[in-house]
């Protein structure tokens, strides 16, 4: 009897948990720790990051009253480091949120409505992209943050310029990527499906495209976090970045003259910069294949 | 009582850059309470936008001409806001692929609480206990683990059940069905056949059930209408339809099933040559290159809906059994 029939439930699918590869935990301990420090950091007694010791001018590593040594200049660079991914971290994760949240907002709505609205966001972006990024920070810097050495802009400022210009010049790039997945996800049937019993754009767009776009804007956030780290270097080594060895690329900057008397003062900011980037990058690697297995799932 | 559904004269045509697609060329039909009408045509013939178009869901590039009368209401002009009014709690449609028709990411008791807290407005509580009794109606067995599953967890069948409670979750009087059951293994056709028709008297809904297998349509509906090229060709009550068909291509489309008691070997009958050119209008019967008595009327004269009598209706110069 066809109408007695009760659906039969398929044999659940025993999931096979695969191991995590060993990346994984150096990446996320990595960032972890950094992200630890930079929260953390000001509280560890060690001395100030930006008062010089005048005995202790351009230590080795590992001597006993600096365990990572001093600049030419006497400033402890494990402070320096600490405090340098404080705000490192800082800029980088800010901007990628506000660049990332304005973007998916901007490339979810024009991908889902289409028509004019898209055209106008589309060149919008394109315009943006075409304005190498250096140049682009370079200008804001130098004009929303002017400083000489007559009237110095204050650490604060030029850090929420450098922020205001990272996230304009991520805004295309994070809008383009999730444009174009509300796109694919816009056309699905689901949509429609959801449209048909009456759902509003507003309800659509947020339970059924946002979930399912996030991923995507997740893994390319990630990357981004590593780009925007060694663009920030990029600008303090060009002298517009943030002054006086507060950031990991100021270090950088003020330690290049004087790698040869002291190379662990240019080496230890750039190990920092280059772990960062690489464990930020292989998290975000990580979590698309993530994103990719569960898509072949459907 | 005024019909729960009534099309006159609807076409639908696309803009296409080769020129306008016409997909729907002047349905009229008539569907009372409870009533169900199956859509049969092959790929291509406007089932499909037909039945779209009747909901208003149709892409931006389509127009729609001609009237659609929701009990008695004239909606054919009713703007966004409107029309979104009627889906759900008028109107629903289940989907023809179950396996995409779901939101991959979002648990089974997510998706059908949406429509009954945004439509209803239920609080989240009331809405839980109403879906777990729809999934209860439509025969998922363990409706609360159900409701926390993700519908990659779940078959084809089991998922073309939950669109059906999500469908009529919010009592339409009016549900479309577009090929429920294509993208089902036949076992599980008949099952999903069986719970549509019965949901369907359970809450008097009007259906229509859009297929291309005339198989299908067979016991589950009360008329039929055969559409080919965007025309509806015969349009009967089901028993009279199967008794006494008078479209060439409605007996084509039942020569064309496989039977089980043909001798193993037997050539499938085919319907040879295709639909024609939708952009263009030619003169003529549309069937006509493929259909076997064809004649030189056939060809040159566009033979219009004929009233066979007893509610049949076709569109055909020469009928089989004559007219």
């Amino acid at each position: 009897m066809s109408n007695t029939t009760e659906a039969v439930e398929i044999a659940p699918q025993e999931k096979t948990k695969k191991p995590r590869p060993v990346g994984f935990y150096i990446a996320g301990g990595w960032l972890a720790v950094i992200v630890f420090v930079g929260l953390f950091g000001r509280f560890f007694p060690l001395p100030q990051w930006d008062e010089a010791s005048f005995d202790d001018l351009g230590v080795a590593p590992f001597s006993p009253r600096h365990l990572l040594g001093t600049s030419q200049d006497g400033y402890d660079m494990l402070s320096g480091l600490i405090n340098g991914a404080r705000l490192s971290v800082f800029i980088s994760i800010c901007s990628v949120v506000m660049g990332g949240g304005i973007g998916s907002i901007l490339g979810i709505t024009a991908a889902y409505y289409r028509g004019r609205l898209d055209a106008i966001v589309v060149t919008m972006f394109n315009i943006m992209l075409s304005i190498p990024n250096l140049v682009l920070s370079l200008a804001l810097l130098s004009v929303l943050a002017y400083s000489d050495a007559n009237n110095p802009a204050s650490t604060s400022r030029r850090v929420g310029v450098l922020i205001l210009s990272l996230t304009i010049v991520l805004i295309p790039i994070l809008g383009r990527i999730s444009r174009s997945s509300a796109l694919q996800w816009s056309s699905r049937e689901f949509i429609l499906a959801s449209k048909s019993m009456g759902s509003s754009n507003f309800t659509i767009i947020r339970k059924h495209i946002v979930p399912n776009v996030a991923p995507a804007i997740l893994a390319i956030g990630f990357l981004a976090i590593g780009s925007i780290i060694i663009v920030e270097g990029s600008l303090s080594i060009l002298g517009i970045g943030i002054p006086g060895g507060a950031s990991w690329g100021s270090m950088l900057a003020n330690g290049r003259g004087n790698i040869a008397f002291s190379p662990h003062e240019v080496y230890l900011p750039a190990l920092c910069i280059a772990f960062t980037v690489i464990s930020s990058n292989y998290f975000g690697d990580y979590v698309r294949s993530r994103l990719d297995k569960r898509e072949s799932k459907i | 009582m005024s019909p729960v559904l009534k099309l006159t004269d609807v076409s639908v045509s696309f803009n296409t850059p080769r020129g306008m697609l016409k997909a729907v060329r002047g349905v009229t039909i008539e569907l009372n309470a409870g009533e169900s009408l199956g859509v049969v045509g092959e790929s291509g013939s406007g089932k499909t936008v037909l039945s779209r178009a009747t909901m208003g869901l149709l892409p931006r590039t389509a127009t729609r001409t001609g009237t659609v009368e929701y009990l008695g209401t004239d909606i054919s002009n009713y703007d966004a806001k409107q029309v979104r009014d009627l889906w759900g709690t008028g109107m629903a449609m289940i989907f023809q692929d179950p396996m995409t028709a779901l939101n991959p990411v979002r648990r089974i008791g997510d998706q059908l609480t949406e429509s009954l807290v945004v439509r209803l407005g239920m609080d989240k509580k009331a809405a839980r206990e109403k879906a777990v009794a729809l999934l209860k109606r439509v025969r998922i067995p363990d409706p609360d683990a159900m409701m926390r599953k993700f519908p990659y967890q779940l078959s084809g069948g089991m998922r073309q059940r939950i669109m059906i409670a999500i469908a009529v979750s919010c009592n339409p009087e009016m549900l479309f069905a577009d090929e429920p059951t294509t993208a089902l293994d036949v076992t599980v056709q008949a099952q999903v056949l069986e719970l549509l028709s019965e949901l369907r008297k359970e809450f008097n809904m009007a259906m229509i059930l859009v297929t291309h297998d005339l198989g299908v349509v067979a016991g589950h509906t009360d008329k039929i209408a055969v559409m080919y090229a965007g025309d509806v060709v015969e349009y009967a009550p089901t028993r009279q339809l199967f008794t006494n068909m008078k479209m060439p291509y409605t007996e084509a489309l039942l020569k064309s099933i496989p039977r089980l008691e043909t001798p193993t070997g037997t050539r499938l009958p085919v319907i040879e040559g295709r639909l024609p050119d939708p952009t263009k209008d030619e003169p003529g019967c549309p069937f006509a290159n493929r259909c076997p008595y064809v004649t030189d009327k056939c060809r040159a004269e566009k033979p219009p809906l004929t009233d066979g009598g007893n509610n049949h209706f076709y569109r055909c110069w020469f009928p089989i059994g004559g007219n």
